[in-house]
């Protein structure tokens, strides 16, 4: 009960603290913190995959793209459509798509599937690409964001500030949930499918539909992520549904360590700030980008959130260290 | 009345060997069963069959008049059957509540919920606190199934398998490893937590069948020599040859 509280005050505290930053950072600051936000959603979904089901995917990307993608395509075609509407249109199209690939998948672990999600990523880069009239191909698509509609009054959203606003409030509520998510029954079961998929089985699970469900439900909430990926840059082209884009949210997680619910959260800000500062000077960004990710999986396999979470056990004894998001990083300890 | 568990000339081949050549015996509502035989003479994989981990040659399996042969470990385990295993398989890094746990909400219908919290169920939690006193794992139930001894490893094992409440029970070689202090105490635990199920059990320890139960059933090469009360099976002739005299 004690450990709740404190994860419940944390998330207040979060919450509040986001609310106060569109008074303290300035416009470009504020530009990357909403950047910040949306990617520390598609990297709490893929921690789910990752860190909690224990399953590498190298596909993460077709779903964060999709969601990209049939944002604008939506806006583009759909005129005048509102903007929950295009929510609603880029998550179900997420959930039906990891339905049919989660299908073609759910009988293959380890490296079959990390592969076979590779190949589905680099599908749906191939027909991105190709599918010009469409996506725009290598041009990408140029969008405005659609106006806010809350029934009473609507909001413009053109505006850094308003956008953030909503971003925040949806992306941290889909955060939320997914912390939510893995206290549940399906959360839980998806933990103990990792430790002893075997034993689960004979324990009445069918571990074949477990595993279709939260590829779903991972790939739909990457999807959301994608959504307001488009919204946020009002543009998007094919490297949202690249491999990159997957790389990049494996680094991210990495960077943040899987053990706990907040360390790929945390990534997403290492990642994302570091990102704009080398990429300010240097050209070669990628490169250091990569160094980092030899050197963490090399000598820092648990992440920033597990240096954090030795420190705090050092100074604070065992007793304390369930601070945060404990009940969830002690499951998602292997 | 048809019989309640009928094991009909099980065969089971990989790839040309031969590991059971048609299994037959019959197991009565409410009955303790073993079966024993020495080692490589198919037992495990018998188990295997029965509870769903691998699909018979040929054969049938009929549990209450139907035929269950070949159907997945997760719907046998919904009609009432739960096995336990030879080697621990438990969930190591979780703790012993969180173990016992995931049987019981599974029992409970409580599989993939996204939205409750097994946790906050309380007839759930009972459940578990329940199994928990009868395998005597109370005092432990906040650590990480890692950290238990050997013998509370097994107790946990059987603690697991009695978690979906099952009426067939099938435990595989339950005191294997263990000392004859921790034997005598795990027969006691066996026979408490069983009863008014029924059980079929492997053993390799006499002791443990003899005082546990009803019927023997002795598989040998693969095939049943013989099927019968603990008395006729200690004086028989042919069981003597093929197994008890070795011993």
């Amino acid at each position: 009960m004690k450990q709740k509280s404190i994860s419940i005050m944390t998330i207040v505290v979060l919450f509040l603290a986001g609310i106060f930053m569109p008074v303290i950072l300035k416009q470009y600051h504020l530009n990357m913190l909403t950047e910040i936000v949306i990617f520390s959603l598609y990297a709490v979904s893929y921690n789910l995959l990752l860190g909690y089901a224990g399953l590498l995917s190298f596909g993460h990307a077709a779903f964060f793209g999709l969601g990209a993608f049939v944002t604008a395509v939506a806006i583009i075609h759909i005129p005048g459509i509102s903007l929950w509407n295009v929510i609603l249109l880029g998550f179900a199209s997420t959930v039906f798509a990891g339905l049919i690939l989660g299908g073609l998948l759910l009988r293959h672990k380890g490296s079959y599937f990390a592969l076979l999600t590779l190949a589905f990523n680099a599908l749906f880069y191939a027909v991105a690409t190709k599918w010009h009239s469409v996506t725009g191909g290598d041009d990408g698509l140029s969008i405005t964001r659609p106006d806010l509609n809350l029934g009473f009054t609507t909001l413009p959203l053109s505006g850094l500030t308003s956008f953030y606003y909503l971003t925040l409030a949806i992306m941290g509520v889909a955060i939320v949930f997914c912390w939510y998510f893995t206290h549940t029954a399906m959360g839980k079961t998806v933990v103990l499918m990792r430790e002893n998929e075997d034993r689960m089985k004979f324990l009445g699970y069918n571990t074949n539909i477990s595993r279709l469900i939260l590829f779903t439900f991972t790939g739909a909430v990457a999807g959301l992520a994608g959504v307001f990926y488009t919204f946020h840059f009002q543009f998007v082209s094919i490297s949202a549904v690249s491999v990159d884009m997957t790389t990049a949210v494996l680094l991210m997680v990495f960077v943040g360590g899987t053990k706990t619910f907040w360390g790929p959260i945390l990534g997403v800000f290492v990642y994302v700030i570091f990102q704009n500062y080398l990429s300010n000077i240097t050209d070669r960004w990628p490169l250091f980008m990569g160094l980092i990710f030899v050197l963490m999986v090399l000598y820092v396999p648990g992440g920033l959130s597990g240096i954090i979470m030795d420190l705090w056990q050092r100074f604070f004894g065992k007793k304390d260290n369930n601070g945060g998001e404990s009940a969830a990083a002690e499951e998602a300890t292997p | 009345m048809s019989d309640y568990l009928h094991i009909r000339d099980i065969h089971k081949d990989f790839s040309g060997l031969k590991v059971l050549t048609g299994v037959e015996f019959k197991v009565k509502e409410k009955e303790r069963h073993a079966v024993i035989g020495p080692n490589g003479a198919g037992k495990t994989t018998l188990f295997n069959i029965i509870s769903g981990k691998f699909k018979p040659s040929s054969g049938a399996i009929l549990f209450k008049g139907k035929d269950i042969s070949g159907k997945p470990p997760h719907v046998l385990n919904r009609h009432g059957l739960a096995r336990s295993f030879q080697i621990t398989n438990v969930f190591q890094e979780l703790s012993v509540f969180n173990n016992v746990l995931a049987g019981v909400r599974s029992h409970y219908g409580l599989r993939y919920h996204f939205f409750k919290i097994p946790d906050h169920n309380r007839r759930i939690c009972e459940k578990v606190e329940d199994i928990l006193t009868q395998v005597g794992l109370t005092d432990v139930k906040d650590q990480p199934a890692s950290s238990l001894s050997y013998g509370q490893q097994r107790a946990l094992e059987i603690g697991i398998t009695l978690s979906t409440d099952p009426e067939l029970i099938l435990l595989d070689e339950p005191t294997a490893g263990m000392t004859r202090e921790e034997t005598d105490r795990a027969i006691t635990m066996i026979d408490q937590v069983t009863a008014g199920r029924t059980l079929i059990i492997i053993e390799h320890d006499m002791d443990v069948v003899f005082s546990l139960a009803d019927t023997i059933s002795v598989l040998h090469y693969g095939t049943i020599l013989v099927s019968d009360t603990p008395e006729k099976i200690r004086n028989d002739q042919r069981v003597k040859d093929a197994y008890l005299g070795e011993g």
